[in-house]
């Protein structure tokens, strides 16, 4: 039920990224090509501050991207020795990962969010469209704090197996 | 302990991590962060630099190219881009011993031009010749050897995701490290070809044969692949000419590859979420890496440890060219259990300063290219040697009926074709660096 909704939830959040890119995408080709009719002087340019949009689009879609690369095992590890000890090491090792991933992603949201305290405070904005910083920030923090929920339902799921396995033998 | 040895120390601790199958990003921001701590002796300063470190990471304008490459390679996967390329190149290669092994690795080598991903060109030039392969009585080891070393074209032949990351690194130019990529990546594909030809004629029985196509087919499929011809001459030559950033180089072709897929009608709606999520999945991976690999690098500046290694190697008095081959053993070593992305985040903030400090008889932009061309070929060989070569193990999965063994044994002659171009190119970096020095 709650990883249901978490899978849900991860899956539109990625998709919404995934929707970013190809804005950003699309703005970029916009942009090249107004700047290559430039000359023809028909009023056509490049698009101002496109780059500021991409940049800020980017972290927007990478931050979404996270939770469903925790979700699908996205995340390249070594598994070759662990693999050797047998399959309950395997699981342990992957549960003590995501224990790790889950409180890393409670860091990095934890201080995404002073940072987005410290961009408001301060009014800090981008240098040509003048927006403010704290926008990015402010989309950013919803794929940080889905990432942790995400990471720490895979280290839920990670002890149920763990347990269930503990049964059986 | 002074802040270098426990810059040293990290090193153990972290591969240990590693090898104890934490995920590599994670490890490293784990590291990274406590070595930062000791180092500094408080956890003020890590704890305040991670306010904007992971949004300035992921806000990068030169990694915003990192998930638009990603896209482009979607789009080109799912625009049978890759199915036309094999066509093509079988009408023309197939007839011959061991010919359509052959055409298999060029359809890889022209699919790599638009796709700047190992993984993704090994498992979509799969999923299209290996049913082919087989069809022709070609034997499992060659089929799924063949398709695993093609694969690793998608890397070294530009666009690439590696190559990229290694520019970024290291502040070098990502367009002449491209057109020092060129010859190397073609080279491979020529080796690679001339590999399949010794081994058919060592083991006949590996290969069976195939009627030659009528002329005016080979023509008529040719032509259809020109849509790879012209976003890969749009996205490098719009590089190189300046018409655009690297960045909005790569957004063109992923424009170019999607328009392409819309046309051959692989992006419907649901066609087109497949490829945002599994960029999602991709751009995560490695983006996560990325930040473990800012904290850690982080950490390592402030150890001094990368100045005084640098320092060290220099006055040791060890030959420039030993200290080299020794630095790319590692990664050989290294590549048998990890993935290239993380090797080049985690060696080159060590290995540069080094390689910078000896002397080559080169000028340090052509070490810097030399070297980079180098690291990408050998991380490229960690992708196709046992026992975790990861396209070994995609290709051998989407064959069944060959034994993980028997891959192994299809992908020695590749390894050993691998060897032989390092050599090469070790040898004589001439051949890295003439394009280069001919077009800039």
């Amino acid at each position: 039920m709650i990883g249901r909704l978490i899978h849900r939830i991860a899956r539109v959040l990625a998709i919404a990224g995934g929707c970013v890119l190809l804005a950003m995408v699309v703005l970029t080709v916009v942009s090249v090509t107004g700047r290559g009719l430039i000359g023809l002087d028909i009023g056509l340019g490049p698009v101002p501050g496109a780059f500021e949009l991409v940049e800020l689009g980017s972290a927007f879609a990478v931050f979404s991207f996270l939770p469903w690369c925790q979700l699908k095992r996205g995340h390249v590890a070594v598994d070759l020795f662990v693999k050797m000890l047998g399959e309950r090491a395997s699981v342990v090792a992957e549960l003590i990962g995501d224990i790790l991933i889950c409180s890393a992603a409670a860091v990095i949201a934890w201080r995404l969010w002073l940072g987005m305290m410290d961009k408001l405070r301060y009014g800090e904005t981008t240098y040509i469209l003048e927006l403010p910083l704290w926008w990015g920030y402010a989309a950013a923090q919803v794929g940080a704090l889905v990432f942790v929920a995400a990471a720490a339902f895979t280290a839920w799921q990670g002890m149920r197996t763990l347990r269930g396995n503990g049964a059986s033998r | 302990m002074s802040s270098v040895e426990i810059g040293l120390v990290s090193f153990p601790i972290l591969i240990g991590l590693i090898f104890l199958r934490m995920p590599i990003g994670l490890s490293m921001l784990l590291i990274g962060f406590v070595g930062a701590w000791i180092v500094t002796g408080t956890e003020r300063p890590i704890l305040a630099q991670l306010k904007s470190l992971p949004f300035d990471t992921f806000s990068s304008y030169s990694l915003s190219i990192v998930p638009l490459f990603l896209l482009m390679g979607q789009f080109a996967t799912r625009g049978g881009l890759s199915r036309a390329l094999f066509r093509a190149s079988e009408t023309w290669l197939g007839h011959r011993k061991g010919g359509v092994a052959m055409a298999a690795v060029g359809a890889c080598g022209a699919f790599g031009a638009i796709c700047g991903s190992s993984l993704a060109t090994a498992s979509t030039m799969g999923q299209v010749a290996l049913p082919e392969l087989r069809r022709f009585g070609y034997s499992g080891a060659l089929a799924t050897g063949c398709v695993s070393a093609g694969g690793t074209l998608g890397i070294l032949i530009p666009p690439s995701v590696v190559l990229v990351i290694y520019a970024i690194l290291t502040e070098q130019n990502i367009a002449k490290l491209f057109v020092a990529a060129l010859v190397p990546g073609v080279l491979a594909a020529i080796g690679y070809i001339l590999t399949i030809s010794v081994y058919v004629r060592l083991f006949p029985e590996a290969a069976g044969l195939r009627e030659p196509s009528p002329f005016a087919e080979r023509w008529r499929a040719l032509l259809q692949v020109w849509p790879v011809l012209a976003i890969f001459v749009l996205v490098i030559g719009g590089i190189y000419l300046g018409w655009f950033t690297p960045t909005e180089a790569a957004a063109v072709g992923a424009a170019g590859a999607g328009l392409v897929a819309y046309a051959n009608g692989g992006l419907t709606w649901s066609g087109l979420s497949e490829a945002m999520l599994e960029t999602a999945v991709a751009t995560g991976m490695i983006f996560f890496i990325l930040l473990g690999a800012a904290v850690f690098n982080g950490f390592l500046a402030f150890s001094q440890l990368p100045q005084e290694a640098a320092t060290a190697v220099a006055e040791s008095g060890l030959s420039p060219w030993f200290v080299l081959c020794l630095m790319l053993f590692c990664y050989l070593l290294f590549g048998c259990v990890m993935e290239s992305l993380s090797m080049i985040l985690l060696t080159v903030p060590i290995f540069f300063p080094i390689m910078l400090a000896l002397d080559f008889g080169l000028s340090p932009e052509h070490t810097a290219l030399w070297f980079g061309i180098l690291v990408l070929i050998v991380v490229e060989v960690g992708l196709i040697t046992p026992p975790v070569g990861m396209n070994l193990c995609i290709i051998n999965s989407m064959s069944k009926d060959v034994p993980i063994s028997a891959t192994y044994r299809g992908a020695l002659p590749f390894i050993i074709c691998d060897f032989t171009r390092v050599c090469l190119l070790i040898l004589f970096p001439g051949i890295t660096l003439w394009l280069v020095t001919m077009m800039f």
